[in-house]
């Protein structure tokens, strides 16, 4: 016992140190990493990039290594700096041919972003579902929760703290009609007051099977989303833009981004690989184009996506400058849980 | 002997236990009251809402109290027992050295049971009435490595109480306080949910770091 008990000493030191030193000298000598913002520009057929140098202050170039001064960078990429070039009266008629407004501009820009932390991460399993049509302009939180189990969906009365049966039933029913299976695998939503409308849940059944579920009027809607032979869902995104053309994203088993439409259907994008597990993706989108950026562990890749068929217009990958020291960790920047990793 | 050992453990942490029993209790009455409160003056609804879309758990006044109790047990166990060199003459009774440490940390660490079995009582009777399953298990799953340190903090003070030489007990202290950050690296409930069976036996083992010192007691180690 009084071996085991040194051993059991030298051995918590020895986990310490590689978990600490490595730590104090990355905590020491980490550098910020360069400033630097990406976006595509239709205009131009390339990406225009706005980097921070210490003494010329911030350059844009595109990567053949023209540069532009800030109102041509305006101008280049007009959907993003539109409130800069209406400000300054410089918001074109049209662009690319293309007769718009700011506010059709604003209609349709967004901006998409999730981290492999909002994924990896331990689910609750209880969720809010706004009425998708709210008899008053503003959206409202409801008052009852749901959860998923083997049998069926179940909606709890927060007040109360009981199950609403009548409301589950219903729920239960109209899912099992359209061929879910419970449970899911999979449940994306937005439970929040803080946009313009609510489109409900995007859900990937027990099967694998893609479904759309919102409260309308207090009754279920649900609708299957076929999906395209050979794809198998792995992670579902609801979006909720503005222009309500898209339901969500979807990524399948082999790491493949699609959009989702408003009218059910599926689109393949030009993104050739993203793994929601291990990846950060974010994405400006406009009604010309998409910026898609993910950041891996190797690198950072930009996509030039055209926004009306989702195909790949130009990509430009930079290195990681992933400076971490090799070590033990309790935590990671990609997940939530604690538990020991190399 | 071990029941001997027992009772004269128990006669130094008695007091003590009351008080960290009313103390800890009291902490968790006043945590179950905010929620109570919060749900009175806002709507369950919006305690539920902050609860699962920003990982609330109402609990964050507790997160250091089991480890605060834990040390203090040990404390106020053992710095008597060095103070007044009772340790030599436990060590000189007719019994096994590690049999009465271990009846030594048993009874610490029963006291700390009781206290915390007490803390999770309190809990159980309250939150399953005013929130779903789902949610209690969240706070009690944030709890559970907080708890954990309880027992961790205890037998790391007892480690260093014990140890003979101040050189060596501010090395030992200083293992124990990084060892014990690792109860605290959770920021989100659940995300101990795998570790925590490897961290409960690490924990356990940790009882056997008190037979280092008090061989180095015994040998008549000093600065």
């Amino acid at each position: 016992m009084n071996q085991f008990s040194k051993i059991l000493l030298l051995f918590t030191i020895a986990i310490l140190l590689v978990w600490q030193l490595p730590w104090c000298y990355a905590f020491l000598t980490t550098k910020a990493g360069p400033n630097r913002f990406v976006m595509y520009s239709s205009l131009l057929d390339d990406f225009i990039v706005t980097e921070y140098d210490k003494d010329k202050g911030s350059i844009r170039r595109d990567l053949a290594g023209n540069q532009y001064t800030t109102e041509q960078t305006d101008s280049l990429l007009p959907a993003f700096f539109m409130r800069q070039l209406v400000a300054d009266e410089r918001f074109p008629d049209s662009i690319m041919g293309v007769p718009v407004s700011p506010k059709e501009i604003q209609m349709t820009s967004f901006n998409f972003r999730t981290r492999p932390s909002a994924i990896n991460t331990p689910q609750t399993g209880i969720y809010f579902l706004l009425e998708s049509m709210p008899s008053r302009v503003d959206l409202d939180m409801p008052d009852d929760a749901f959860r998923f189990n083997r049998k069926g969906i179940e909606f709890v009365n927060m007040e109360t703290n009981t199950v609403n049966e009548e409301k589950s039933r219903k729920f239960t029913q109209m899912l099992s009609d359209k061929g879910f299976r419970f449970p899911p695998k999979e449940v994306s939503g937005n439970p929040t007051t803080m946009k313009e409308y609510d489109n409900g849940y995007l859900l990937i059944d027990a099967d694998g099977n893609l479904f759309h579920m919102k409260q309308t009027r207090g009754l279920p809607y649900v609708k299957a989303l076929p999906v395209p032979v050979g794809i198998k869902p792995a992670h579902v995104f609801i979006t909720e833009f503005r222009d309500r053309k898209m339901l969500g994203l979807l990524t399948d088993t082999n790491h493949r981004l699609y959009a989702i439409m408003a009218d059910g259907s599926i689109a393949l994008t030009g993104v050739p690989g993203y793994n929601p597990e291990q990846d950060e993706i974010t994405i400006f989108g406009n009604m010309f184009d998409w910026t898609v950026r993910i950041a891996s562990p190797e690198n950072i890749v930009y996509y030039g996506i055209k926004a009306s068929d989702f195909s790949l217009l130009k990509q430009y990958e930079i290195p990681s400058e992933n400076t971490e020291i090799p070590g033990l960790s309790f935590t990671s920047p990609y997940d939530q849980y604690v538990r020991p990793r190399i | 002997m071990t029941k001997a050992i027992f009772y004269k453990e128990w006669l130094k942490l008695r007091w003590y236990f009351l008080l960290a029993f009313i103390v800890s209790n009291g902490m968790v009455a006043y945590c179950m009251l905010r929620i109570d409160r919060a749900i009175e003056l806002k709507g369950a609804a919006h305690i539920w809402e902050v609860m699962v879309l920003k990982n609330v758990t109402f609990i964050d006044l507790l997160q250091y109290v089991p480890l605060i109790t834990g040390i203090i047990a040990a404390l106020v166990q053992f710095i008597p027992e060095m103070q007044r060199k009772c340790l030599k003459l436990t060590l000189h009774l007719p019994c096994s050295q590690q049999k009465m440490t271990v009846a030594m940390l048993a009874t610490g660490v029963t006291v700390l049971f009781g206290c915390y079995l007490a803390n999770l009582l309190i809990a159980v009777s309250y939150l399953p009435g005013v929130l779903p399953y789902e949610l209690t298990r969240n706070i009690l799953s944030a709890a559970a490595p907080w708890y954990l340190s309880g027992f961790a903090g205890y037998l790391f003070t007892a480690w260093i109480c014990l140890e003979p030489t101040w050189k060596r007990r501010i090395l030992n202290a200083a293992v124990a306080a990084i060892t014990l950050r690792v109860y605290f690296l959770g920021v989100v409930p659940q995300s101990y949910n795998d570790f925590l069976p490897y961290l409960l036996v690490y924990t356990i083992l940790l009882t056997t770091l008190s037979f280092i010192s008090i061989r180095r007691f015994k040998a008549g180690r000093q600065d």
